[in-house]
């Protein structure tokens, strides 16, 4: 099971509302959200794992409702923020990836382990035992994004996780999400080299869904019109 | 506390937390009563030497740990050389290094994660006073991870201002830093809540 469904979701903010009667039905294994700034991306991110909840409408992840089961869902969906500083909850690389298995029942040593294996998956392996925040902004991201893995969620979540990273670190960043994970994965992104890689490109303007289908395509239309205004 | 740990497996490594840091307060409390005698001060500097080879930390460190103390020297050597003799001068400076790298030691040679552990474990009977003692070694191991966070606000808003010509005033560095760390705090709460944690 693999559907992200959105039925007539509307998300309103004190002023502003920030989705409108979205209706979305997505199984793609790697799907790319892009539309201009306040287009409403990452509120549309946010609804999948409950950080945001709808106004009316109804949200299925995998058959999870993000809102009403929020514990089961953190299970399964890993997300990935743009900022590397924010998601560093613990004070070294090794703490901060073993914080994700909390009260999971695993041993200490099975927690060990899994945070050495996934370590070595993002090749943070030496960084173990350093204060998290000594690691470069590329480091960090590869951190979260392996802070995620180590869940062995079923799907990934990034709003704009290349926004804070250099040439290098993003394409680094976007390999492992687009080539090597396995997992599904949304992203949202201002990136159109990296949206052209997903399986599908739902476009967003105003909080509305306005054009979705294979990415080459859907981009095109979305830089035509941004060159028309 | 926040960058000091330095992995290793000697007696010291593997020592649990909590008896450490009894043993090491015990130690530092003999070291701050003993009397000003030269021997007693001179074999308290030693043995935390060899407290240090022992966590095969070698001389280098040793070294590297005083040095930082240099300027606290300073102002203690400064303070006290006229009013004091000097070797109730010497004794001060002696007590108050060796009890600082007597500290630096249970640093260098625990985890954070042992010592959060440790005062988890210690706070447990507080928990029919409804304390969460696992909310507070939470918080505890947030604050510490938070400290470098701040400090680098800190200094990028000392760095716009500078690069601006602002001259230093207090209300223009406070309230920037505020803003950065409420947003911070806020973001975290996000992070927390995303990975599991309400
Ligand atoms: N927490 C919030 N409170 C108020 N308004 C918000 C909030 N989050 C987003 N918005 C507003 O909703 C709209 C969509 O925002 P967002 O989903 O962040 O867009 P995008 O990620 O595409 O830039 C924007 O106008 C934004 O200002
Ligand atoms: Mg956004």
């Amino acid at each position: 099971m693999t559907e992200l469904e959105l039925s007539a979701v509307t998300v309103e903010f004190p002023g502003r509302t920030a989705l409108r009667d979205v209706t979305l039905r997505l199984h793609q294994r790697r799907i790319a959200v892009i539309g201009s700034n306040g287009s409403g991306k990452s509120t549309f991110a946010r609804t999948l794992n409950g950080l945001v909840t709808p106004t009316t409408g109804e949200v299925r992840v995998h058959g999870i409702d993000p809102v009403r089961q929020s514990g089961q869902l953190r299970r399964r969906v890993g997300f990935v923020f743009s900022n590397p500083d924010t998601q560093i909850i613990m004070p070294t690389v090794a703490e901060d990836a073993a914080f994700s298995l909390r009260g999971r029942g695993l041993s200490r040593a099975e927690v060990r382990e899994r945070v050495a294996a996934a370590l070595h998956r993002v090749g943070l392996s030496e960084y173990a035992d350093s204060p998290a925040h000594s690691l470069s902004g590329g480091q960090k991201q590869l951190l979260a994004l392996c802070a995620v893995l180590i869940g062995e969620p079923s799907l990934v979540v990034a709003d704009e996780p290349t926004a804070y990273l250099d040439a290098a670190n993003s394409r680094r960043i976007a390999r492992f999400l687009l080539d090597e994970m396995p997992q599904q994965l949304v992203l949202a992104t201002h990136d159109l080299r990296l949206a052209a890689r997903c399986d599908i490109a739902v476009r967003f303007e105003d909080g509305q869904v306005v054009d979705q289908g294979d990415p080459a395509p859907v981009i095109a239309r979305y830089e035509h019109d941004q060159d028309e205004s | 506390m926040i960058s000091l740990y330095r992995p290793g497996d000697s007696l010291l490594h593997r020592l649990p937390a909590g008896p450490k840091l009894l043993v090491v307060m015990a130690l530092a409390l003999g070291v701050s009563l003993a009397p000003a005698d030269p021997w007693t001060l001179t074999g308290a500097a030693l043995a935390v030497a060899a407290c240090y080879l022992l966590a095969g930390l070698g001389a280098v460190e040793i070294a590297r740990q005083a040095y930082k103390l240099r300027w606290l020297v300073l102002v203690m050597v400064v303070s006290q050389v006229f009013f004091l003799p000097a070797l109730t001068m010497a004794a001060n400076v002696v007590r108050v290094v060796v009890v600082i790298l007597l500290a630096n030691l249970v640093t260098l040679t625990t985890r954070t994660e042992q010592v959060v552990d440790a005062i988890e474990r210690a706070l447990t009977p507080l928990r029919r006073l409804g304390v969460n003692p696992s909310r507070v070694a939470l918080m505890l191991s947030m604050t510490i991870t938070t400290i470098p966070v701040i400090a680098g606000f800190a200094t990028q808003i000392r760095e716009a201002q500078r690069a601006r010509g602002v001259p230093a005033a207090p209300l223009a560095f406070v309230v920037p830093l505020l803003i950065m760390a409420l947003k911070h705090s806020d973001d975290l709460a996000d992070a927390l809540t995303a990975r599991g944690i309400d």
